[in-house]
């Protein structure tokens, strides 16, 4: 079980990203962060992982404090919990394969990993991550050869290789047109199914509402709905996304 | 305000046309001369343009003869044959300072020759280097000077090699040489360029602020990592390898410490820039996967800037290939000493050829290192 208590993020420029957000998450959920562009929801997510240290508040993850986890032990917190990013975030220059394995860094011998030695199961390992998105195939290729689905898809067996608990996915398909964006959340709604807890962004109603077994929105910073996907009609989107709302039900269609 | 506006453009003008003449004036800037003094220059131009890269095997004949100076001053044994090759001086003997005919006669046709003394201590001065006719005849007025006087009763000889090409071309010796020097100023520019590159890639990993600068700690390391390069650089080669030479004294080696600590510099800020502009996206990506400091640079940042490491690398060889040419001008060795000293030597025809090797050296390291980072992009 994730807890998240009373958070807060000051940027050092001032920006009050998060104010006060304490919400829940339940193991097995597929929780969904609604919110307008520049609510939060980015810094939401880092702030679970620690890749951004919040300025108050705590998270608790299965009880362990993980705002106050020195690095070492910060990393084999990390190490459970996947994330999926919009800009899918591969190392572009590295193959597929080696994208995939890095996913295992904080698993294998450091010392091995630093001179590029991979053992034979990890390799298998990452065969299988990469055969469970659908493309074993392109293992050998160059990660930037690759079309935008097929990165995500990558970021997802990258993600997999951590054995996951919890899966954080900022946006992962604010890059890609509808039908890839629904084969892609259709791998997070599996893996969710086989009991990894996810967390995800989104922007559109339509897929809120097919993908979400509950919803936190965030409206500059501040949790302003936290409830089930059918409560979210569009008055309440509206509401959520103000003015813009309109817009982003178009670009959904 | 116009008027103030144009007050002060006259007086930036004036001063412009001030510097302009004060430089003028201090490089003694005489443009005519360059067309006026071309008869002076053709020579060195022509000798430039035909540099010494072949020679013929040849086969050398030498053949002496005593001649003391002054007369009496030694027992005048010589006897010279009546046909066959031989040297007749018009004088048996003469005093120093005097001028005499030497006559050669059957020797060999059309041939190379060099007349020289070997003085009474064994030590030779070359004279004159002439040629034989289609006869194999030759005649050249030979001064006798103080130098060549005899001593403790043994005279000084003088000497005439022929020297008659036999067999094809072959390389000659100054462009050995000059491949020799070539060799170490290129292998001493790849020398630096290494030693900088193993020093400067990691450091220029803590003077990139994307991966420092975080913390008390950190950012002081690259705040010091920057300072450091910044001074480093301030120093050209040139006077780093005075610096060098101070303490090392000269040759190759101050030259080649002096380029590595100007390409530390150099590549140490470069490296570092290349750090700061790589996609922070995939570092934070690996972060999340519980990947450690030193993993995330390996899998993260070493990939994304191998390439502009390797071309920044291919461009400093290039670059020091040309500095180390001109350190070595001032004592460094490799190819720039061997300029200077046929230079000094008066040696045209070799300082053509070392001229040509750099020329030629230059322009195939532009060549690689363009192409290198053509490919690289
Ligand atoms: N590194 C940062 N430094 C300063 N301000 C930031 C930084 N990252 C985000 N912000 C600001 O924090 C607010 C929330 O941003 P973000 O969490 O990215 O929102 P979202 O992901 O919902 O678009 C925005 O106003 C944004 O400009
Ligand atoms: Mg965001």
């Amino acid at each position: 079980m994730l807890r998240i208590q009373n958070l807060s993020k000051t940027y050092p420029g001032g920006t009050q990203a998060l104010k006060n957000v304490s919400f829940e998450v339940n193991d097995g959920e597929f929780l969904v962060v609604i919110g307008l562009s520049g609510s939060g929801k980015s810094t939401l997510l880092r702030c679970i992982n620690r890749l951004i240290d919040p300025t108050e508040g705590k998270v608790y993850w299965d009880n362990v404090d993980v705002t106050a986890a020195p690095p070492t032990e910060l990393r084999q917190i990390r190490r459970r919990i996947g994330m999926v990013f919009q800009q899918f975030n591969l190392v572009k220059r590295s193959s597929v394969m080696t994208n995939v394995l890095s996913g295992r860094l904080g698993y294998v011998n450091p010392w091995m990993s630093l001179i590029g030695l991979w053992p034979q199961d990890e390799k298998k390992r990452a065969l299988q991550a990469l055969g469970r998105v659908g493309i074993a195939d392109k293992a050998g290729e160059r990660a930037d050869a690759l079309s935008g689905g097929q990165q995500q898809r990558v970021g997802i067996a990258r993600a997999l290789m951590q054995d996951p608990k919890l899966i954080l996915a900022d946006e992962p398909v604010a890059s890609l047109d509808p039908v890839l964006s629904h084969s892609i959340l259709q791998y997070l709604e599996q893996l969710n199914k086989e009991g990894i807890t996810v967390i995800c962004s989104l922007h559109f109603l339509d897929l809120v509402h097919r993908y979400a077994t509950r919803v936190v929105a965030l409206k500059d910073g501040v949790k302003v709905f936290e409830g089930s996907a059918q409560e979210i009609d569009r008055a309440k989107f509206k509401e959520i996304y103000g003015e813009e709302a309109q817009e982003v039900r178009a670009a959904s269609m | 305000m116009p008027t103030a506006r144009i007050i002060r453009n006259t007086l930036l003008m004036a001063l412009v046309v001030a510097a302009f003449a004060v430089s003028f004036n201090v490089t003694e800037a005489d443009f005519p001369r360059l067309f006026r003094d071309l008869p002076k220059g053709k020579d060195l131009i022509l000798a430039f343009l035909t540099p010494d890269v072949a020679t013929r095997e040849m086969d050398t004949r030498t053949i002496s003869i005593a001649f003391p100076i002054p007369c009496g001053s030694a027992p005048n044994e010589n006897v010279i044959p009546s046909e066959g090759p031989r040297l007749v001086p018009s004088v048996d003997c003469t005093d120093p300072l005097t001028k005499f005919t030497l006559e050669g006669f059957d020797l060999a046709p059309n041939s190379e020759l060099v007349i020289r003394w070997k003085l009474p201590d064994e030590r030779l001065m070359t004279a004159i280097r002439t040629r034989t006719d289609s006869e194999g005849y030759f005649t050249s007025e030979v001064e006798a000077r103080p130098i060549i006087a005899t001593k403790n009763g043994v005279a000084s000889r003088l000497e005439v090699d022929t020297l008659t090409p036999v067999g094809g071309l072959k390389p000659s010796q100054a462009l050995l040489d000059v491949l020799d020097a070539m060799f170490e100023t290129i292998f001493m520019a790849l020398l630096s360029t290494t030693i900088a590159t193993i020093i400067a890639a990691p450091l220029s990993f803590l003077a990139a602020s994307n991966i420092t600068k975080r913390g008390v700690i950190g950012t002081s390391v690259y705040y010091i990592m920057r300072f450091i390069f910044n001074v480093m650089r301030a120093y050209d080669p040139l006077s780093m390898a005075l610096i060098f030479a101070f303490w090392l004294s000269f040759g190759p080696f101050p030259g080649a410490m002096a380029l590595t600590v100007v390409t530390i510099a150099s590549l140490g800020k470069l490296f570092s820039e290349a750090v700061e502009n790589i996609d922070k996206g995939s570092l934070e990506a690996l972060q999340a996967t519980g990947a450690n400091p030193l993993q995330t640079v390996r899998y993260g940042v070493v990939p994304q800037v191998i390439p502009d490491f390797i071309s920044y690398i291919v461009y400093h060889w290039d670059i020091n290939v040309r500095i180390s040419t001109i350190i070595g001008f001032v004592g460094g060795g490799g190819i720039g000493y061997y300029l200077n000293l046929s230079i000094n030597d008066f040696k045209w025809h070799q300082a053509g050829t070392a001229i040509w090797a750099i020329v030629i050296v230059v322009w195939a390291m532009d060549f690689l290192s363009a192409e290198v980072r053509k490919r690289l992009t």
